[in-house]
Parts: C-alpha cells; sequence; structure tokens
C-alpha cells in the first residue's frame, strides 16, 4: 500500500495495529491476570508489579484495561452495524417506495434527525435497560437517523445522473435500480461515514458505561474500569488514567482510519510540490513561449511547445482533447495547479482569461459589478465609486444593455451569453494585451456563439489586445483567427494561416481533422472521412512522430524520429499540393 | 417499424408559481423507418421533448406513439453509463427478459454491431474512450428491440474525429435496421448530415419542417435563418 507512506497512512497503520493486537491478545494474555484477586495489594498506586496500580480488589489495572479492549471495541462495532444496516434501509426506501411514500419517510427521516444522538441513546439505554447488548442497541438506533439522511441525500444525487434515467427508460425495477446502481455509486462515503461512526460509537459506549447503564460488572469495558478509576482518582491517578487513555487512542485509530479511507477513497492524494510558471510584462509580442513542458509525475501532456503571438494578432490553438491546448493556455497565464510542473520560458504581458464555463468562473455569491470593480481595487487601488463606475463602463462596452442594472446582479440572474460578455468585460477592466479565451463559446448557442466571437474581434480592433482563442472547433477559429497552430499529443504539429487551411493543410493530421467534420456541403451519401486510432496518451513514451501511428502517408522515419519544425509544419512527409 | 408520433403535445415543468410551459403544443410526425433531425437551441424544448417520449417527464396534454418501445440515447456517455457497471452488464441489462434468451450472444452480436471488440464486455465505461462509450449507450438502446430510437446531442460531447465514426455508425444502423429515428442537435451541420427530414424548434414550439435540402436552402421561417447565418463556416 503506497498511502502508508504517508503522514496520515502511518499513524492510521499504527493506531490500528495497537488496536487489533490489544483485542485479539489481550484476553490470552492478560485475561488471567486481570481477574486474579490480590488481598495484599487492594487499591494500590503504581509500582514495578502493577505499573498503573491495582483496583479495589487488588486486579492489575493495565491487565483489565488490554483485556477490556475485546468488549469495548466489539460492543462498538455492533453498534456501528446497526446504525447502519438501520440507516441503509431507512435512507434507502425512499428510493424504492413510490413518490408519496417517499417523501413521507423523508420527512420521518427530517424529523428524528432534529433530536441529538446522545439523547436518544440515552433514552434508548433506559427503556432497553442496561447491559452491553441493550447499550449496543441504544447506540446503534440513535446512529440511524444521522446516516438515513446521509444515504438518501447521496442516492437522491446519483437518482438525479443520466444513467439512473438511462435505466428507468430500458424497464429497471426500483429494487434493482437501488441495489445496483444505486448503491455502488454512494458507498465510498458511507464507508467513511461508517468508519468515522465507529469511533464516536466507541466513545458513546464509555460514555454510557462510566454513567452505568452500559456494561454492568462483573464484565466490564473502558467505561466501566474508568467509572471505578474516577472514584480514586486523587489515590492512584494512574488507574483512571490507563482506561482514558485507550478510549482515546482508539477513538483516533477509529477516526484516523476513516481519514485515510476518506483520502484513498475520495483520491484527495496530498498535493505535490510544483514550480508554476511566471508571467511578466515584456515590450514586443504578447505572449512568447518557448519549449514550455508540462509534466504530471511519468505523464507530459505538453511536450515542449514554442510558438509567439504577435501584438495585436489573433490567433487559434486548435487540438482533440487531450492534445495539451487548454494545458498550454493555462500555463500561459500562470494557472497550472500542483502537482502540474512547468518547464520552459513564457513571457506575456498583461493577460486577461476567458473560461469556457462563466457560471463556474464567477464567483456565484458576488454581485457581477462588485466582481469586476474588483479587479480594479485590487490591482491599482482605485477607489471603490470609481471602481465601480468603471465596471459599469465596461459592461457597456460588451453591449450590456441596462449596464448598471446589470451590474447589481447575481451570476445566476444572467445568461450564458450574458455571463460569457460579463466575463470578457471583467478581462477588459485593465488593459491587457493578451486575452486567452479557451473554448468560450462550446457551452453556447450558435446564434451566441456569433456575437460573442464578434464581440471577441471588436475588442481585439478597439483595444490592440492579441487573442489566443483555444477550441477543438476548426470553423469557430476560422471565423474569428488570421493564424491557427494545430497541437496533437502534447506538440505543436502544424502553424499556418486562415487561408492556407481552408486551401488544404500540409500535415496529414490537420487534412484528416479538417475532413471528419461534416460542414453544410458534405457529401451526405458518403461516410464522413475518420481518422483510425487513438491519440497515444500523456504517459506513453513516443519515439518518432505522433501521429505516425495513425498517419497513412507515415514510413520507417516517421516511427523513430520525430520530425522537426520546419516551414510551419512537423512532418517527415507534407502534403505539398493545394487544392 | 412503427412511426414516432406527436400529438399537441404540452409539457409542464417545475411547480405551481414556478411551473412554465417548456413544450407548447407539438405536433411531429416521424415516419416509419425515416431520420427526422429535430434543431434548436438550448432551452428550446427539445429535449423535454425527447424525456417525455420515453416517459421520463409527463405530459401536461397530448399524446405520443408510441407509448412503449421508445429508447433514448443520452448527450453525455460519461453520466449516462454506470460507472460501477461493465459493459456487458449493462448491455444485458437492457435485453429483454423472456425463455430462451441466449444473453451472452445478444450482448456479443451488439457489441459487434456497433464495432466494438468482445473484449469489451468485461471492461468497466473508465477504461473506455468517449467514442466507445457513446457505442456502448447505442448497443444498450438496440438491446431492448426499440421500435423507435431518439438520440439526444450524441455527439455534442464527443471530439471531432469521434462524432465522425459515431455519426457513420448512426447512419449504417439506421439503414441496415431500418429504424425510426428522431435525432436531436444543435449542429445543423450535424442534423442535415444524418436526417431525411428536419424540423427546427423555438421556444417550445416547431416553427419549421419539412425535407433537410429544402428547409436548409430555403428556409422560410425568420429563426431558421438567423439559425443557419449563425453556423461558423470554413468555407
Amino acid at each position: 500500500m503506497r498511502g502508508l507512506k504517508t503522514p496520515l497512512g502511518a499513524a492510521a497503520a499504527l493506531s490500528l495495529a495497537f488496536l487489533l493486537f490489544a483485542v485479539v491478545l489481550g484476553p490470552i494474555l492478560w485475561g488471567d491476570d486481570a481477574i486474579k484477586v490480590d488481598t495484599m495489594a487492594l487499591a494500590q498506586g503504581a509500582s514495578a508489579a502493577h505499573p498503573m496500580g491495582t483496583d479495589g480488589l487488588g486486579r492489575d489495572v493495565l491487565a483489565r484495561t488490554m483485556v477490556a479492549a475485546r468488549p469495548s471495541v466489539g460492543l462498538a462495532l455492533l453498534a456501528t452495524l446497526i446504525t447502519v444496516a438501520g440507516g441503509l434501509l431507512l435512507g434507502g426506501l425512499p428510493a424504492v417506495l413510490g413518490r408519496r411514500a417517499g417523501r413521507l419517510l423523508n420527512g420521518f427521516i427530517g424529523l428524528v434527525v432534529a433530536f441529538p444522538g446522545l439523547l436518544i441513546a440515552l433514552v434508548l439505554a433506559v427503556v432497553l435497560g442496561s447491559g452491553g447488548r441493550p447499550a449496543a442497541f441504544a447506540i446503534g438506533l440513535a446512529g440511524v437517523p444521522a446516516f438515513a439522511r446521509l444515504t438518501q441525500t447521496l442516492a437522491a444525487s446519483v437518482a438525479g445522473r443520466d444513467f439512473v434515467a438511462a435505466a428507468r427508460v430500458l424497464g429497471v425495477g426500483r429494487t434493482r435500480m437501488l441495489v445496483r446502481h444505486i448503491l455502488p455509486n454512494i458507498g465510498e462515503p458511507l464507508i467513511v461515514q461508517a468508519t468515522l461512526g465507529a469511533g464516536g460509537a466507541l466513545l458513546a459506549f464509555a460514555a454510557l458505561s462510566f454513567l452505568g447503564l452500559g456494561v454492568q460488572a462483573p464484565d466490564y469495558d473502558w467505561g466501566l474500569l474508568l467509572n471505578e478509576g474516577l472514584n480514586r482518582v486523587y489515590v492512584n491517578p494512574a488507574a483512571a488514567l490507563a482506561p482514558g487513555i485507550a478510549v482515546v487512542l482508539a477513538g483516533l485509530a477509529f477516526n484516523v482510519l476513516g481519514e485515510y479511507a476518506a483520502q484513498v477513497f475520495g483520491g484527495r492524494s496530498p498535493a505535490a510540490r510544483g514550480a508554476g510558471g511566471s508571467a511578466r510584462p515584456v515590450p514586443g509580442d504578447a505572449l512568447t513561449v518557448k519549449d514550455l513542458r508540462v509534466s504530471y509525475g511519468p505523464a507530459v501532456p505538453v511536450k515542449g511547445v514554442s510558438f509567439t503571438v504577435g501584438a495585436g494578432e489573433r490567433v487559434g490553438l486548435v487540438g482533440e482533447s487531450g492534445s495539451g491546448k487548454s494545458l498550454t493556455a493555462l500555463a500561459a497565464s500562470g494557472l497550472v495547479e500542483p502537482p502540474g510542473v512547468v518547464a520552459g520560458s513564457i513571457e506575456a504581458g498583461e493577460t486577461a482569461m476567458v473560461f469556457q464555463d462563466p457560471m463556474t468562473s464567477l464567483n456565484p455569491a458576488l454581485r457581477v459589478g462588485t466582481q469586476l470593480a474588483e479587479v480594479a481595487t485590487a490591482h491599482e487601488r482605485l477607489a471603490r465609486r470609481a471602481a465601480g463606475r468603471r465596471a459599469v463602463a465596461r459592461l457597456t462596452d460588451v453591449h450590456i444593455a441596462a449596464a448598471a442594472k446589470v451590474a447589481r446582479q447575481y451570476p445566476h440572474e444572467l445568461s450564458g451569453g450574458m455571463r460569457q460578455r460579463a466575463m470578457i468585460a471583467m478581462g477588459l477592466m485593465g488593459t491587457p494585451r493578451l486575452i486567452i479565451a479557451d473554448e468560450p463559446t462550446t457551452a453556447l448557442d450558435v446564434t451566441v456563439q456569433k456575437q460573442i466571437l464578434d464581440l471577441l474581434r471588436e475588442v481585439s480592433d478597439s483595444t490592440g489586445a492579441a487573442i489566443l482563442l483555444i477550441s477543438h472547433d476548426l470553423a469557430v477559429v476560422a471565423q474569428l483567427c488570421s493564424r491557427v497552430l494545430v497541437m496533437y499529443a502534447g506538440v505543436i504539429v502544424e502553424d499556418l494561416t486562415v487561408e492556407r487551411l481552408v486551401a488544404g493543410p500540409a500535415h496529414p493530421y490537420t487534412r484528416a481533422l479538417l475532413a471528419s467534420v461534416p460542414d453544410m456541403s458534405a457529401d451526405r451519401s458518403q461516410p464522413l472521412a475518420t481518422i483510425p486510432g487513438r491519440m497515444p496518451s500523456p504517459a506513453d513514451p513516443v519515439a518518432g512522430c505522433p501521429f505516425a501511428p495513425r498517419c497513412p502517408r507515415a514510413g520507417d522515419r516517421c516511427l523513430t524520429a520525430m520530425p522537426p519544425f520546419e516551414d510551419g509544419v512537423a512532418c517527415w512527409h507534407p502534403i505539398k499540393e493545394v487544392s | 417499424m412503427t412511426a414516432l408520433e406527436f400529438q399537441g403535445v404540452r409539457v409542464r415543468l417545475g411547480r405551481r408559481r414556478h411551473a412554465a410551459d417548456v413544450v407548447k403544443g407539438v405536433d411531429l410526425t416521424v415516419p416509419a423507418g425515416t431520420v427526422v433531425g429535430l434543431v434548436g437551441e438550448s432551452g428550446c424544448g427539445k429535449s423535454t421533448l425527447a424525456r417525455a417520449a420515453v416517459g421520463l417527464v409527463p405530459l401536461a396534454a397530448g399524446r405520443i406513439t408510441p407509448g412503449s418501445g421508445v429508447q433514448l440515447v443520452f448527450q453525455d456517455p460519461y453520466s449516462s453509463l454506470d460507472p460501477r457497471m461493465t459493459v456487458g452488464s449493462a448491455v444485458a441489462e437492457a435485453v429483454p427478459k423472456g425463455a430462451g434468451v441466449d444473453r451472452a450472444g445478444e450482448v456479443a452480436r451488439l457489441l459487434d454491431l456497433v464495432g466494438l471488440e468482445p473484449g469489451h464486455a468485461g471492461r468497466l465505461p473508465r477504461h473506455l474512450s468517449g467514442g466507445q462509450r457513446q457505442r456502448v449507450a447505442i448497443a444498450r438502446a438496440l438491446a431492448a428491440r426499440p421500435r423507435v430510437v431518439i438520440a439526444d446531442e450524441i455527439t455534442s460531447a464527443l471530439d471531432v474525429s469521434v462524432q465522425g465514426m459515431v455519426l457513420n455508425l448512426v447512419r449504417e444502423l439506421q439503414r441496415e435496421l431500418g429504424l425510426t429515428m428522431l435525432f436531436i442537435s444543435h449542429n445543423l451541420a450535424v442534423v442535415r448530415y444524418v436526417s431525411d427530414r428536419v424540423a427546427v424548434m423555438n421556444r417550445g414550439r416547431i416553427v419549421e419542417s419539412g425535407p433537410v435540402d429544402d428547409v436548409l436552402s430555403a428556409p422560410r421561417d425568420p429563426y431558421t435563418r438567423t439559425l443557419l447565418e449563425s453556423v461558423p463556416r470554413l468555407r
């Protein structure tokens, strides 16, 4: 297990090993000592023979603490089992029952969740009578409402997904839906919750036994030992300390195990450190990228990319998903997050970024105007009122009617196109020399897409800002840009003008890409041209040209040596003829 | 094969004060064995219409025939397949129950039909590419032996080179099996490529419909014209 190397994993393993040792071997190793009555050593303090002292009957406290691990942990697990079983049943039922019965049950769960768990446990313990088993039931049942609520909430979130809708269309029954489709997909957070709950149950059990409602003498668990020890805490503090430490350690073991489980299942591995590329202003070109590499451990999604975007130039960066185009754009604006590592040099003027989904890139809790003004107050220390005025002016610049009103609205009140306009206006709050737009119109409708592309062109003309447009759509790029960079598997394979793109590119990949897109004049009697095979993954080592395995023109040299980038194309056999 | 018919279909979504008519009286026929393309922008009600046809949303008025045997292929193959279910069991689940059904054989036949190898049956969706996932989704829809198939934006989550393969597959399957199909997309070029007839939807209503070439070369409705003018073109 790799996770054991992390501090959390190691702590989990260590405390769990201690707990297992006590549970499995405790009664065997110390069983005799724990019941041996020594009338010569009644209620003694710590000594060499009894490191934690003895109790009122002269029994060794350390031995009793170790032996008590088995009933304490065992009963806590029994309680957890009851919680999980009851919670799954109650929380899963609304998904199986019809709409009305489900709603009724949800209301019931909501009602019982409102009671504090420990209070329910206490009441149940009184009702069910004292003793180990009844107390386990009391604690287990007290945990059911919270677990049921979690199950139900998670199930509801999965129930909204397309694959559940697909199964419904196929006529899959409700019970099968719950068992086959819903539960497996919510299992991980539930396991984490159950593990954390086991720690809580252990503590609750100690509390109940301490109050005399749990395990009864002559049986004993940690809570009861604590109770006995506390009566004599001034005579022999060790007698109370030993079970106390055991409870804390065991509780910690469960919690750390739960945290660790959350990390393993949730994929929340601790972030590695990496150097981010910095952006600093330079005169001349708007963006110069030299030998840019972005790596995530062994995977290298961007493998040495060099290009320039001149002042005021509009350049498109196209490629399929996995080509590294978006990472190149992120690296150019210094936004690659660890564990990503950026190498190479990037020189960029003041940069504004426009993302694909303006809903996630605008803060939903702040008014549009406030967010825009923030840019000016933070960067130029502009007074708030002046910044607000500039925000409204910029919103007007991107053709938002009633800009003053929109500035007071929240992002969710705007349509997708309006949000993208606001995002562009935000970029214009400074004086950008470069606007990097990453798939700015992919989430938008065609009619709105056209407006946004027109707006970007207008902004570029009026402010002199250069544009780097990242897109998978050649036609979109051709609408706005004069030059196109084509990326494939982490490298730029072709750098050409839009005229050349239309007339006939030199790289076989660009040609194939162009042919595979149906346009409004495509011949409908013919199947679309396709590119067989798939792009090499960023982790695959590629010796020659990355496109060679899929290329009809590839020769032996293509498979062994990467072609140099010459005359705007990286290919050993470029296509010369222009259609 | 059966025709798919929408007669005066209205769909109301939301509760009480927030309720709104998303589909406002749609009459549309997909003749048996043909493909009708449905175009329109997001929010126009085209996906709601599809969901109504398979019973995922209730009708406020009108009638959709046939009432059963309609299968839907969803837009996003990353969310329409259960991440914990192998490809084989996902397809097998859709095969109608009954005596003498050779499930394993049927699954193999369907995977072959959509151009996947038999070895794919044991894999989980996360080990497949987007295009392969969409093939699985198509195989699953066909496994239910549907009378009508509705494809809702099935290529918009895919890369362009993969989109071509899926479109070719859809055309091949439609011709081989004589499927009746409603093909929904916001991409006019894609709709033009696969459909025999096209219907344009705007704000919950069908504003224009007819043979693909007629509608796209001589649009009568102003909205269709705007839509056509907005399509980015290379040439």
